[in-house]
């Protein structure tokens, strides 16, 4: 067995080699001075990090909507706090109460997250005022070092859904992602969220090192691991401050929602949901906690909840102005068409469907239908794109119209810059096949011909209806609506899809009668409040019946009638017929929007709107 | 270095360098806890560190005597089974154990915790020396080798699943078993080698790593020229010009150039003389590439964040942050380095007393030796366990039986692979992995079973006389 005996020699050489080899290291760094032994333990290495200022945030016409203020935080190493300093002139200049000291200094030792060496959070978000006054006595307490922070803060009370708050990063976040550390902030919604990495900037590192007085000798490593902090960009929306505070006026009082949209850019005017609150309420200062705490627990008015883009509503007429154009491409009628109404739409009464309509005069053609917003015109249009294969294979029929829907961005995320977007919903025969499993002969046209006058399953966000609206005004393409258009810096350049048109297929022959109804909507048509003298605007009212109360009131809208400026659409839950207050409500925004102001002729729909309320206060 | 049988008696070198170690171990962890404790420290109590180490020794010297009563055949009989009921228990802790910092390695009884995969390096090292002494057992062979590296990977692997990646790199010292038992020296002249390829391509460029390993390859087939003069005078020229080139960005060029020329010369190489040389070259060549273009995709890939930090620490500190994932080691360093080559004295390190290293009674203990005792500190403490690993292996040489051989080996490379790698990683050098210095470090187990180990290699040596 041993004749390996001679590796003993090479095991034991071996070893004494790896042990030639910790002395040699032992004496580099104990006997010829290296930096360890030169840094010894005369200093201590301390990271100082610089927060990034934050981008800031503007309107369409340079107003600042959001920017930062200072604030501070107080760090403190527990060991250089010499136990005998005035905790009660140092809880007075905090305005803390005096037992906190002892509860705030005192942390979980054992734990890895704190050492008696390594600095922490004692106090934070200290305002400047208050923190100059603490200053003045720092050098009383050595251990404690102040730490500037940027906060969110806004010099208006508005467009506080879109724009989004901050929050402090979760331990999730901090193990997940690179760069955020444990008391960061970043953005929980809006865009402060969505645009979270443009906004950011990049933090800055010093290492310093510090003798045991705590004053600063020098750079570690000189320097060569410092960076310098890089502020966020800052964004430049689309938004107009007038219009959005404006709309925010009037939409006061009331649940609901209105986004307008320039049709030639698709670039986010104004986006409105109300109720709303105060965005500097949900600022990192010291009273957020409860702010945030009333504000969640209102459950009647949800003001967290953005109706604009979160909340999905059957749009009523508003949908016929669209199935008119996509009847009319897919050759399933024509424009001069009369279809006679008796101010009823029976369908075989044994099959049981028989709806009445209001009265109007005779539709003579699709224009007239539009103005008067016939519902028996659109039944029978519905019916007949239905049946178009056949009356036995109406699944086919909806599949088709649910996909020429998708062109116009209904029942499919629209990919607007906010990621709380809700796609809606656009029915398809495999719905109904489900809904109508126990029907034996299946389900036919007439068990949805709700569809045609835009009720039953078919469920818009207001941004799709304002982006119908910007179809129709650009007579076919749309441009995915966006809340920001630009940079600060001028080689960022925002995402491709927001500068392409996205076109729905119906040729532009078609949009001259649906156009001409619309405009004569606000003529001689039911939206007769919404006329402006000089504005053109063409428009359509929606009355959403709603089986759990008052219907809603919708209306969407562009204007003028030739090159639009302006798409807009207004939806004010249980406010009853569309004409009578979204459509005064948008036509006084596109008023306010291209005139700047609003004329003698409509301060009457100005009084009437601001004297509506129609949302009971919560109970304090 | 044998003996005759006569003078044969206990190994009183070995004994009293380990109640040295005890003794030392003793006073660094009373010395970090000096600062923090009142007055009247209590030595034997449950509630203080010191107090739950003192009983830690206590114990540890009863198990270790105890082990002098019992007849050293009972280890050799019963090996496979301990070898067993280690196993169990680390399935089991994965089970029923606590989780503290991230890995579930603890059983926890009474308010004592115990770590069974201290008592598996025990266990395994019994089992390998147990199997490896039976008379058809020959590591050269396959089934000996393949049933040898299956009892090391299977605590190796369960350790894994903790994860306790630092305690499971522990069992890789029975390699220095298998070299003792004929294990052919290629292997390792391979394996030392792909792992350096692997360690420098991770800090220098593969390029760079490459090109020294084609150098090298060129260089073994130069020699095999019988004109040696000429042909490494060649060698030295192509060298410098490769250099230069190299220094002069044109890198690609530069390695395709020495790719071709190995290339060539292992050709002509086999043409004339035999294959012999080919079998072993080509394939490691292409491992070597495979090796040095890989490490960065498998360090990115392969490994855990902390896992990665952790290699960057020892590979590349000038990248890391000093108050981040460097932090540990750095202050330990600093500790040592400002011990000088006297020290401060006994209970007169800053550092030390402040807590400034952190882990300083477990993975950085050393970092205390350093400051308070220095050079000659740390110079004594590396040279005591030199000697107490050359008497293991003196113990192993004499020994009358390959059982015992084995078991020895096995105990002097887990001994030396705790104490090197543990000092290398407080001073820098060697990753940090978690493994506490034997018989000085806190931790229970730890204590007991490396008491266990060498108590039990004491009581087979004696077995010397009664041949």
């Amino acid at each position: 067995m041993n004749q390996f005996s001679n590796r003993f020699t090479v095991i034991y050489g071996f070893i004494i080699l790896c042990a030639l080899g910790l002395v040699l290291q032992a004496a580099r760094i104990q006997v010829f001075g290296s930096k360890f032994k030169n840094s010894a333990s005369k200093y201590a290495i301390d990271k100082q990090t610089q927060y990034p200022s934050r981008g800031l945030i503007y309107d369409r016409n340079g107003q600042l909507l959001v920017y930062n203020i200072p604030v501070y935080d107080l760090k403190v190493t527990y060991n250089k706090v010499p136990k005998e300093i005035d905790t009660t002139l140092f809880c007075k200049l905090l305005n803390i109460r005096k037992d906190s000291f002892s509860i705030l200094i005192t942390k979980d030792w054992r734990s890895a997250q704190f050492s008696k060496s390594v600095p922490f959070t004692f106090y934070s978000k200290i305002s400047p005022e208050r923190f100059a006054k603490f200053q003045e006595h720092l050098h009383l307490f050595p251990g404690f070092y102040p730490v500037l922070r940027y906060i969110r803060s806004y010099p208006h009370q508005n467009a506080a859904h879109a724009l989004g708050y901050l929050g402090e990063v979760n331990q999730k976040v901090i193990d997940n992602n690179t760069g955020y550390s444990s008391g960061d902030f970043m953005g929980v919604s809006g865009l402060e969220k969505t645009y979270e990495n443009k906004l950011k900037g990049q933090k800055g590192y010093n290492y310093l090192l510090k003798d045991n007085l705590g004053r600063e000798v020098g750079a570690y490593s000189e320097g060569g691991l410092d960076s310098v902090a890089q502020s966020g960009l800052d964004l430049i929306t689309g938004l107009d401050l007038e219009l959005q505070k404006y709309g925010e006026s009037l939409m006061n009082g009331k649940r609901g929602s209105v986004v307008a949209i320039e049709p030639s850019s698709g670039e986010i005017l104004s986006i409105i949901s109300a109720p709303s609150y105060d965005p500097n309420l949900l600022a990192l200062n010291q009273n957020r906690g409860s702010s945030f705490k009333r504000l969640f627990q209102d459950s009647i008015n949800r003001p967290f909840l953005d109706r604009s883009v979160m909340a999905k509503y059957p749009p009523g007429s508003i949908f016929k102005p669209i199935f008119s154009l996509i009847a009319l491409q897919d050759e399933i009628t024509y424009a001069s068409r009369t279809i006679y109404c008796d101010g009823e739409y029976t369908v075989n009464k044994k099959r049981g469907f028989s709806q009445g309509c209001h009265g109007h005069p005779t539709p003579y053609n699709i224009s007239i239908a539009l103005e008067h917003s016939c519902n028996s015109y659109y039944y029978q249009l519905l019916r007949e794109y239905v049946e178009q294969y056949g009356y036995s294979q109406p699944g086919k029929g909806l599949d088709r119209l649910k996909s020429r829907l998708a062109d116009f961005g209904l029942g499919i995320p629209l990919g607007i810059d906010s990621y709380l977007e809700n796609k809606g919903n656009v029915p398809g025969s495999k719905y109904f096949d489900r809904l109508y499993a126990n029907v034996r002969s299946g389900w036919r046209s007439t068990y949805i011909l709700s569809l045609g006058i835009g009720q039953g399953e078919l469920q818009l966000t207001t941004v799709q209806m304002a982006n119908l609206a910007a179809i129709i005004a650009n007579r076919g393409h749309y441009f995915i609506p966006h809340l920001v258009k630009s940079y600060s810096a001028s080689d960022s350049l925002i995402a491709k899809k927001y500068n392409t048109p996205n076109y729905v297929n119906v040729d532009s022959v078609h949009f001259k009668p649906v156009i001409k109804g619309m405009y004569d909507v606000i003529r001689s048509g039911t939206a007769q409040m919404a006329y402006v003298p000089g504005l053109d605007i063409c428009g359509k009212t929606g009355t959403s019946q709603n089986p759990h109360g008052e219907d809603h009131s919708v209306f969407f809208a562009f204007a003028p009638k030739e090159n639009p400026k302006i798409a807009i659409a207004v939806y004010v839950e249980n406010a009853g017929f569309g004409g009578t207050i979204a459509a005064p409500i948008a036509s006084l925004m596109i008023e306010k929007y291209l005139n700047r102001e609003i004329g003698l002729s409509s301060k009457w729909k100005e009084d009437f709107i601001y004297s509506k309320n129609l949302i009971e206060t919560p109970d304090q | 270095m044998t003996r005759s049988t006569r003078s044969s008696s206990l190994d009183w070198i070995t004994v009293s360098l380990y109640f040295s170690f005890l003794v030392i171990g003793w006073l660094m962890l009373y010395a970090s806890q000096e600062a923090s404790i009142s007055e009247n420290v209590k030595f034997i109590s449950f509630d203080s560190l010191i107090g739950r180490h003192t009983i830690w020794v206590v114990l540890a010297t009863i198990i270790f005597l105890f082990s002098f009563l019992l007849d050293w055949r009972l280890w050799y009989t019963f090996a496979i089974p301990i070898y067993g009921l280690t196993i169990v228990l680390l399935v089991g802790v994965l089970i029923f154990g606590v989780q503290i910092k991230g890995a579930t390695s603890w059983y926890q009884l009474a308010g004592f915790s115990f770590q069974p995969s201290e008592l598996a390096k025990f266990g395994t090292c019994l089992a390998l020396a147990n199997y490896l002494s039976f008379f058809d057992s020959d590591i050269r062979e396959r089934r000996t080798f393949v049933v040898s590296v299956l009892l090391l990977l299977a605590p190796m692997f369960l350790i894994l699943l903790q994860p306790d990646a630092g305690s499971a790199a522990v069992f890789t010292s029975f390699l220095i078993l298998f070299y003792r038992n004929g294990m052919s020296t290629n292997y390792f002249v391979i394996g030392f080698a792909l792992v350096a390829v692997l360690i420098l391509s991770l800090i220098y460029s593969p390029f760079l790593v490459l090109l020294l390993v084609l150098f090298v390859g060129i260089l073994i087939l130069v020699m095999r020229y019988k004109q040696q003069l000429y042909a490494l005078g060649a060698y030295g020229l192509w060298l410098i010009l490769s250099a230069i080139l190299y220094a002069s960005n044109y890198k690609k060029e530069i390695l395709i150039a020495n790719i071709v020329a190995f290339i060539v010369l292992l050709v002509v190489h086999t043409i004339r003389e035999n294959q012999k040389l080919v079998i072993v070259l080509f394939p490691f060549m292409l491992l070597a590439t495979a090796f040095s273009f890989g490490s960065k995709f498998a360090f990115e890939h392969g490994l855990e964040k902390h896992q990665q930090e952790r290699i960057n620490v020892w590979l590349r500190p000038d990248k890391c942050d000093p108050r981040g994932s460097l932090y540990n080691v750095l202050q330990s360093q600093r500790a040592i380095g400002s011990g000088g080559i006297q020290g401060s004295g006994f209970l007169k390190g800053n550092m030390t007393r402040l807590n400034y290293v952190p882990e300083q009674t477990t993975d950085f203990i050393f970092s205390i030796i350093g400051e308070e005792q220095g050079f000659i500190g740390v110079f004594s403490v590396i040279g005591m366990f030199l000697l107490l690993i050359f008497r293991i292996l003196i113990i192993a040489e004499r020994a009358k039986n390959s059982f015992i051989q084995n078991y020895a080996y096995g105990v002097a490379g887990i001994i030396f692979i705790h104490f090197f790698v543990n000092i290398g990683m407080s001073m820098g050098v060697m990753p940090v992995i978690g493994i506490p210095l034997p018989f000085i470090s806190k931790g229970g187990t730890a204590l007991v079973v490396f008491s266990l180990m060498l108590g039990v290699l004491l009581k087979m040596d004696l077995a010397r006389q009664t041949r």
